[in-house]
C-alpha cells in the first residue's frame, strides 16, 4: 500500500518537475523555440481534419463573447452577432452542433495553434505575420482602423495626440501593432478584452481609442457623446476564418463554402440580420466582402 | 436614487447565467479540494518520514507552489503544456489541475504539521497500554490529526472558490466572464450596469464563501 | 529573448512598486484594525468586523473590477495604478489584522496586569510587554502573508496595468511567442518572490529562538 503510495506520489512530482523542466529546456534552447516552423509543426498535431470534426458530430468555433454587435452573448445566454451568424450557417451545412468558444484578441493565434478551437471566426483581421502563424480562408468583411474620441476633444489626427495622452488599445489587436510599429511614442493604454477597454473608456481613461473602425463606429453610433474622428487609418484590411497552420481539408471546405454562399448573397443577409441596427443600411456595401471577392 | 444599473439582472435569463457562472466557479474548486484532500493526505504522511530524497523532492514542489502565483501556474498549464507536452487540455481541465496541484501541496504541508503536532510520548503512552500500532492511529493519532485538519481544509474551500475568479483569464466562461458579457450586450441600454454587475458578482462570492469561512471558524472554536 | 527584457524588467518594478506600497499600507490598515478589535471600541469594531468579513470572503479580482469598471459608473473614478494600491491594501488589512488580532491575544492578561503593577503605564506596558512577544509569534503567518500578496499583485493585468502577468499575455498576442513569455515569467516571479521567502524562512528560525518564553 505505502508504495503504491510512493509511485503515486514520485509520478504526480516527476510530471510536474518534467513541466518545469521542460519550460527552462525551452529557455535554453532558444534557437528552436524562435523557430516558427518546427514549433508550428510541434502543436499541429492538435488539429482536427474536416472528417474528423464531421464524424464527431461537433466543431468548435473561438468568438468573442464580448464585442456586440459581431459576437456577444445574449440576454438569453445565446451566442449572437455577425460573426456568430456566419458560424451558425457553416455548422447547419457541415451537418454538425456548433460549440462557441469565447476567445480573447490576445488568444486567438494561441487558441488555434494548440488544437482548442477547429476554427476561429472572432473578427480576425488578415496580417502577414499572423498568415505566418495561422491559415486564413477568404475574407468575408473589409476593415480597416478606425479612432474614436470624446466629443469635446476629437482626435482627428494622430499628430494630436499629447505626450501625456494615452490611447486605448485591445492586447493583440491590430491597432496595437499598428500604433506600437507606426507610432511608438504614443502612449498606449492596453485591455485585454472588449468589456474592460469599453468601461474605461467610458470611465474617462484614455483620449481616444483606437480599433478596428467597424467596432469604433459602433461604439459611436450606440453611445452617444462619442465621436469617429479618424474612420481610416494605415491599410485597408480584411476579415476572414482563421484554421490551424496546415489545416487544409477544413479551410478548402470553407472556401467552397464562402464561394457558394455569395451566390445567395449570405453576407448581405447576415448583415442586415446582424449589423443594420447598430449601422444602418450605409455601411452594407462597404463592410460586407461576398463571395471571397474583394474589388 | 441613483442608477444603480440594476435591471439589467432581470432581464431574460441574467440572474440565471451569473449563478451558473458561480457554479462552474464552485464546480471546479469543489473537485479540485476533492482531489487536493486525498492526494494532500497521502502528501502529508509521506512528508514524515525521514528519507532525504522525499525530503528534498516535497520542498522543492512546495516551494513551487509557495511562490508561484497561480495565475502564472494556470497559464504554463493552459498555454505551456500543449506547447511543451503536445497534450491539449481545456480551459475547465486545466484549471482543476493547477488546483489541484497547488491544493495538495498545501493539504500536505497541514497533515504533515498535523501530524508531527502530536506529542511522542501519546504513541507511547498508547502502546504502554497494550494497544497495536493500527490502534493507536486509530483511535490516538487519526482523531486528533483530522480535528485539526478539517478547520483548516475548509478553509481551503474557500481561498479555492476565491481563486478561480482567476480561471476567467484563460477563457473559462464563470461567474465574472458572464457579467462581462451582460455588461457588454446592454451597454446602451443600461449604462450603469457595470457597477451592477460587479457589486452582484461581489455579493455572490461573499455569499458563497462566508458561510463556509463562519463554519471552519466555529469547528476551530469548538475543538480547540 | 533578450530583447523583451526591458519589457519584464520595467514590468517588474511596476509589480514591486504597487506590490510594496499596498503591502506597508495593508500592515497599517492591519495593526489600526487589529489594536480597535482587541481594546473592543464601540462602533469602530463592528465596522472592522464587516470589513473583515468582506474583503476575507470575496477575490481581489472582483474587487478590483468594482473598484476600476463599477465605482466610476456613480461617479467615483480612481486611477488603475491607486486600484492597485487600494485593492491590495484593503484586502491585505483584512488579512494582517486577523494575524496582529491573535498574536496579540496570545499574550496572557496576567501579564499586562503585572507590569501594569509593576508602575508601567498602558503605554510602556504596550510597547515593553505585549507588542514584542505579538510580533514574534505573529511573524510565519506575517510573512506568508506577504508572500500570498505579492502573489495577487498577478490580477492586476485585469485592471490594465503593465505587469509581468500583462505583459506576458500582450507578448503572446503580439508576436505568438508563448515559451520565451512564459518563460521569463517564472523567472521574474522567482526574482520577486524566492528571496522573500527564503529571507522569510530565515527571520521565522530565528524568531522562534528570541521568542519570549515560547
Amino acid at each position: 500500500m505505502k508504495k503504491k503510495n510512493l509511485v503515486k506520489r514520485i509520478a504526480t512530482l516527476g510530471l510536474t518537475l518534467s513541466l518545469s523542466a521542460g519550460l527552462l529546456a525551452g529557455c535554453g534552447n532558444s534557437t528552436g523555440a524562435a523557430d516558427k516552423s518546427s514549433d508550428a509543426t510541434a502543436s499541429n498535431a492538435g488539429f482536427r481534419t474536416l472528417d474528423e470534426i464531421k464524424e464527431s458530430g461537433e466543431i468548435n468555433i473561438g468568438v468573442f463573447s464580448d464585442k456586440a454587435p459581431f459576437g456577444y452573448v445574449d440576454e438569453n445566454g445565446e451566442y449572437q452577432g455577425y460573426d456568430v451568424y456566419f458560424g451558425n450557417k457553416l455548422g447547419e451545412d457541415l451537418g454538425v452542433k456548433v460549440n462557441y468558444v469565447s476567445t480573447e484578441a490576445a488568444s486567438r493565434v494561441e487558441y488555434l495553434q494548440t488544437g482548442k478551437v477547429d476554427l476561429i471566426l472572432a473578427n480576425f483581421t488578415v496580417t502577414d505575420e499572423r498568415a505566418e502563424q495561422v491559415d486564413f480562408a477568404l475574407p468575408y468583411m473589409n476593415v480597416a482602423l478606425g479612432v474614436v474620441s470624446h466629443e469635446d476633444n476629437v482626435i482627428t489626427s494622430l499628430d494630436q495626440i499629447g505626450e501625456d495622452d494615452q490611447v486605448i488599445v485591445i492586447s493583440g489587436t491590430t491597432a496595437e501593432t499598428y500604433l506600437t510599429e507606426n507610432k511608438p511614442e504614443i502612449k498606449l493604454q492596453k485591455f485585454d478584452t472588449y468589456a474592460a477597454a469599453k468601461s474605461a473608456f467610458e470611465n474617462g481613461t484614455g483620449v481616444a481609442w483606437a480599433n478596428d473602425n467597424t467596432e469604433v463606429i459602433a461604439f459611436a453610433k450606440e453611445n452617444p457623446g462619442y465621436t469617429v474622428g479618424i474612420e481610416e487609418l494605415g491599410e485597408k484590411d480584411t476579415i476572414a476564418p482563421a484554421v490551424t497552420k496546415g489545416n487544409d481539408t477544413l479551410k478548402n471546405w470553407i472556401n467552397e463554402e464562402i464561394e457558394t454562399l455569395g451566390q445567395d448573397k449570405f453576407f448581405h443577409k447576415d448583415y442586415e440580420a446582424t449589423l443594420t441596427d447598430t449601422y444602418g443600411a450605409d455601411y452594407e456595401d462597404t463592410l460586407v466582402v461576398e463571395g471571397g471577392k474583394t474589388e | 436614487m441613483p442608477d444603480l444599473g440594476l435591471e439589467v439582472l432581470f432581464k431574460g435569463i441574467n440572474m440565471q447565467r451569473l449563478l451558473e457562472g458561480l457554479w462552474v466557479s464552485m464546480r471546479i474548486s469543489l473537485i479540485s479540494v476533492a482531489i487536493s484532500m486525498v492526494l494532500g493526505l497521502l502528501l502529508g504522511a509521506l512528508m514524515t518520514r525521514k528519507n532525504p530524497v522525499i525530503k528534498v523532492l516535497t520542498r522543492i514542489y512546495l516551494e513551487i507552489v509557495r511562490v508561484m502565483p497561480q495565475m502564472v501556474l494556470l497559464f504554463i498549464a493552459f498555454f505551456g503544456a500543449t506547447r511543451v507536452l503536445g497534450i491539449d487540455i481545456d480551459a475547465e481541465a486545466a484549471s482543476i489541475f493547477v488546483f489541484s496541484f497547488w491544493g495538495t501541496a498545501e493539504m500536505g504541508d497541514l497533515v504533515r504539521s498535523a501530524l508531527i503536532s502530536i506529542p511522542k510520548h501519546q504513541y507511547e503512552s498508547g502502546a504502554a497500554l497494550g494497544l497495536t500500532e493500527r490502534q493507536v492511529y486509530y483511535h490516538i493519532v487519526i482523531p486528533q490529526t483530522v480535528r485539526r485538519l478539517i478547520p483548516n481544509s475548509i478553509n481551503l474551500i474557500t481561498r479555492m472558490i476565491k481563486t478561480t475568479s482567476l480561471v476567467m483569464m484563460i477563457g473559462v466562461v464563470e461567474v465574472l466572464k458572464v457579467g462581462q458579457q451582460i455588461i457588454e450586450a446592454n451597454r446602451s441600454s443600461s449604462p450603469n450596469a457595470a457597477f451592477g454587475i460587479y457589486l452582484t458578482v461581489f455579493v455572490l462570492y461573499f455569499i458563497a464563501c462566508w458561510p463556509i469561512s463562519m463554519l471552519a471558524k466555529f469547528l476551530e472554536r469548538k475543538w480547540n | 529573448m533578450q530583447e523583451y527584457l526591458p519589457l519584464f524588467t520595467k514590468a517588474m518594478w511596476l509589480t514591486l512598486r504597487i506590490g510594496w506600497m499596498g503591502i506597508l499600507l495593508s500592515i497599517v490598515i492591519g495593526l489600526v484594525t487589529a489594536l480597535i478589535r482587541h481594546f473592543n471600541v464601540p462602533v469602530l469594531k463592528q465596522i472592522t468586523g464587516i470589513y473583515i468579513e468582506l474583503f476575507r470572503n470575496t477575490p481581489l479580482l472582483v474587487q478590483l473590477f468594482f473598484m476600476y469598471y463599477g465605482l466610476p459608473r456613480l461617479g467615483v473614478s480612481i486611477s488603475a495604478e491607486a486600484c492597485g494600491v487600494l485593492g491590495l491594501a484593503l484586502l491585505g488589512g483584512a488579512y494582517m489584522a486577523e494575524v496582529f488580532r491573535s498574536g496579540l491575544e496570545s499574550i496572557e492578561p496576567i501579564q499586562s496586569e503585572s507590569a501594569l503593577s509593576l508602575g508601567m503605564n498602558h503605554a510602556q506596558v504596550m510597547r515593553h510587554i505585549i507588542l514584542p512577544q505579538a510580533v514574534s509569534t505573529s511573524v510565519p503567518a506575517f510573512i506568508a502573508n506577504i508572500i500570498f500578496l505579492l502573489k495577487e499583485t498577478s490580477v492586476f493585468s485585469a485592471i490594465s496595468l503593465m505587469d509581468l502577468m500583462f505583459t506576458a499575455k500582450d507578448l503572446i498576442g503580439l508576436y505568438y511567442k508563448t515559451i520565451e513569455s512564459l518563460t521569463l515569467l517564472v523567472i521574474f516571479y522567482l526574482i520577486i518572490l524566492l528571496p522573500v521567502s527564503i529571507i522569510g524562512s530565515i527571520i521565522e528560525r530565528r524568531m522562534r529562538y528570541a521568542g519570549f518564553g515560547a
